[in-house]
């Protein structure tokens, strides 16, 4: 069962965790992302940040940040949350902090690495059981570097690594269904364009202990093209057009939390930004047609298990 | 040889100016180097790329640091210092900067050594095609280049994108080959660096400190707030009091930034020494009561 949540905007926090002054790009959806996680989370925190994107917040010699900051290797932020987490217990059990100084473990970490090479970690620390929170900023491609494609790169994008007329020929791999398949204590998808559905599964996710993954479709200006201000237009469209489904794995189950009714044509996604400009083109109809029949195919598949 | 250094912002199409006139150079016959400089590019951050262009090989590497050519696609670069965009200017650098304010205005803020050049803003341009505009106001300078060599390099080099935005780029950049035409042949070429002719400069040696003296330790949080990334802005969000409905969450709750502060009249108010100006805020408000203001525009008002 889905518990409620908050039912306006207004009751949100309106103070910030992060300071302002951040390197990152006029309109970046990761860090919208985790404005809202720190927000919610509060200064208890320490993020272990893989290499990526929001690793240039605490980029010498400043920082948005008010608690501690561990950056680590692109494939080893899971490997670092668990010599933190270790860390903190030791000291409690030896009565050397109390539990007021606890601290929740964060990893932050883009696709690349939450979808490639830190998976092994990932998988390794889901297995241990290690109690840490887990946010990765999905912007469906290496961002840092110019976006050249990703596992998370779907179908049909233009990368600077798939530049045909077909863009990226590979077919975004399921992060969500991986994490899934370990059976940790939760998993969800989220967009900062759901600020209400984003903080009521930071809160359960915040209120559960073992591992927990926010999977965030983090729109991105300067890798997708498009005007930063049509940021969270975007990212509502893709929850609009069914393409990022917003769901939560609990207990053993997958539950949609919701389901776009009505469900609006993919082509109004992909019209909306550059890298998928040519799928509009005539000689791309029947990609086009393929990618909306996947859709199409998925919340048949969601509404046959209602 | 030439050395050239444009300046500008991540997604002001600069990266690919330096392409343009360099693919425009090597099509007059030059032997040329250009590239972006390699770092944490961002989209309103400060940005440069470089050509280097010689009839002769070119042995030179690295980011130019005497530019022969200096082009400023946003006067506002001159504000952040870590931007750097005047280093190196000697007597004989050609500053070409890209503003709709009068050059008599910038002689005197700036008081350069060398000569000032203003490419004026034109009428339909929008900031995405500022590099364009800055390709086709530096190839204007150069004796090697014409407005035929211009447009076919900007053909090359936007192939990728739609027939419309290449022609507005076209256009854009011919109206600033054009109003620069006089200028044809004021930036000159220096000879090439030579290592025989290197000079080691009077070096301090300094005695080895303890570690925990010379590595720097930061426990200060929050320190980001020193960074004033309101420069980054291009174009300023506006709010209209009399339209703000004061509903307060909308604008707040998706400013990336989160600088959007609502206060006790739940009047939201907008951080401008940190908003970068994504505009996400005036195109989430269902009142309509943000505008977007060019930033050169509204800086001018508030002076006035």
């Amino acid at each position: 069962m889905i518990p409620p949540g908050r039912q306006h905007l207004r009751e949100l926090p309106d103070r910030h965790c992060l300071a302002a002054g951040t390197p990152l790009c006029a309109g970046c959806g990761g860090l919208a992302a985790l404005q809202a996680v720190c927000d919610l989370l509060g200064e208890k925190t320490v993020i272990v940040n893989a290499a990526g994107c929001l690793t240039l917040l605490a980029a010498y010699p400043s920082t948005p940040f008010r608690g501690s900051w561990l950056y680590t290797a692109m494939a080893s932020a899971p490997a670092g949350a668990q010599g933190v987490r270790d860390g903190l217990d030791i000291l409690l059990d030896k009565g050397a902090i109390g539990t007021e100084e606890n601290l929740e473990v964060l990893v932050l970490a883009g696709d690349g690495s939450s979808g490639g090479m830190g998976l092994s970690a990932t998988s390794a620390a889901i297995d241990r059981g290690l109690d840490f929170l887990y946010l990765c900023y999905d912007n469906e491609g290496y961002g840092n570097t110019g976006q050249q494609a990703s596992a998370a790169t779907p179908r049909g994008a233009r990368t600077a690594t798939s530049r045909g007329p077909q863009g990226h020929p590979g077919a975004k791999k399921d992060l969500f269904a991986i994490w899934a398949a370990h059976r940790p204590r939760y998993v969800a998808t989220v967009t900062a364009a759901e600020p209400l559905d984003l903080a009521r599964k930071i809160e359960t996710a915040r209120n559960l202990s073992g591992p927990r993954l926010l999977l965030a479709l983090a729109p991105c200006p300067t890798g997708w093209g498009y005007e930063p201000a049509e940021g969270v237009a975007i990212g509502r469209l893709a929850v609009q057009t069914g393409l990022w489904p917003l769901k939560e794995y609990v207990d053993g189950r997958v539950q949609h939390s919701k389901i776009p009714q009505p469900r609006l044509p993919v082509r109004d996604y992909f019209a909306s930004q550059g890298r998928f400009a040519h799928l509009l083109r005539p000689e791309n109809e029947q990609l086009l047609a393929a990618l909306q029949d996947e859709t199409d195919r998925y919340w048949q598949e969601v509404e046959e298990h209602a | 040889m030439y050395r050239i250094r444009f300046h500008g912002r991540g997604g002001q199409g600069l990266k690919r100016a330096g392409r343009i006139l360099g693919t425009a150079l090597f099509r007059a016959g030059l032997e040329v180097q250009d590239a972006p400089r390699y770092g944490a590019e961002r989209r309103g951050a400060p940005i440069f790329a470089y050509v280097r262009a010689s009839r002769s090989p070119i042995h030179e590497r690295g980011v130019i640091s005497c530019p022969d050519l200096l082009i400023i696609a946003d006067p506002h670069l001159l504000a952040m210092p870590d931007s750097g965009v005047l280093a190196g200017a000697t007597t004989r650098t050609v500053v070409l900067l890209h503003t709709g304010e009068p050059v008599s205005l910038w002689r005197e803020r700036l008081d350069l050594p060398g000569p000032l050049l203003i490419l004026p803003r034109l009428p339909g341009e929008e900031e995405r095609f500022r590099g364009a505009v800055c390709a086709g106001g530096a190839a204007a300078l150069l004796t090697e280049l014409d407005e035929g060599l211009l447009a076919r390099a900007i053909s090359e080099e936007l192939a990728h994108l739609s027939a419309e935005l290449i022609m507005t780029s076209l256009g854009l950049a011919r109206a600033a080959h054009a109003a620069l035409a006089g200028e044809r042949g004021i930036v000159r070429q220096e000879e090439p660096i030579s290592a025989a002719g290197y000079k080691t400069p009077a070096w301090l040696t300094l005695a080895c400190e303890e570690a925990a003296v010379s590595a720097p330790a930061i426990h200060a949080a929050a320190t980001s707030e020193l960074s004033q990334t309101g420069l980054w802005r291009g174009k300023r969000p506006v709010i209209d009091p009399g339209r703000c409905r004061g509903c307060w969450w909308l604008c707040a709750t998706f400013c990336p930034e989160r600088v959007i502060a609502v206060d006790a009249n739940r009047r939201p108010r907008i951080d401008y020494g940190h908003c970068k100006g994504c505009l996400i805020c005036l195109r989430q408000c269902p009142h309509h009561a943000i505008s977007a203001v060019p930033e050169e525009e509204a800086a001018r008002e508030e002076k006035a």
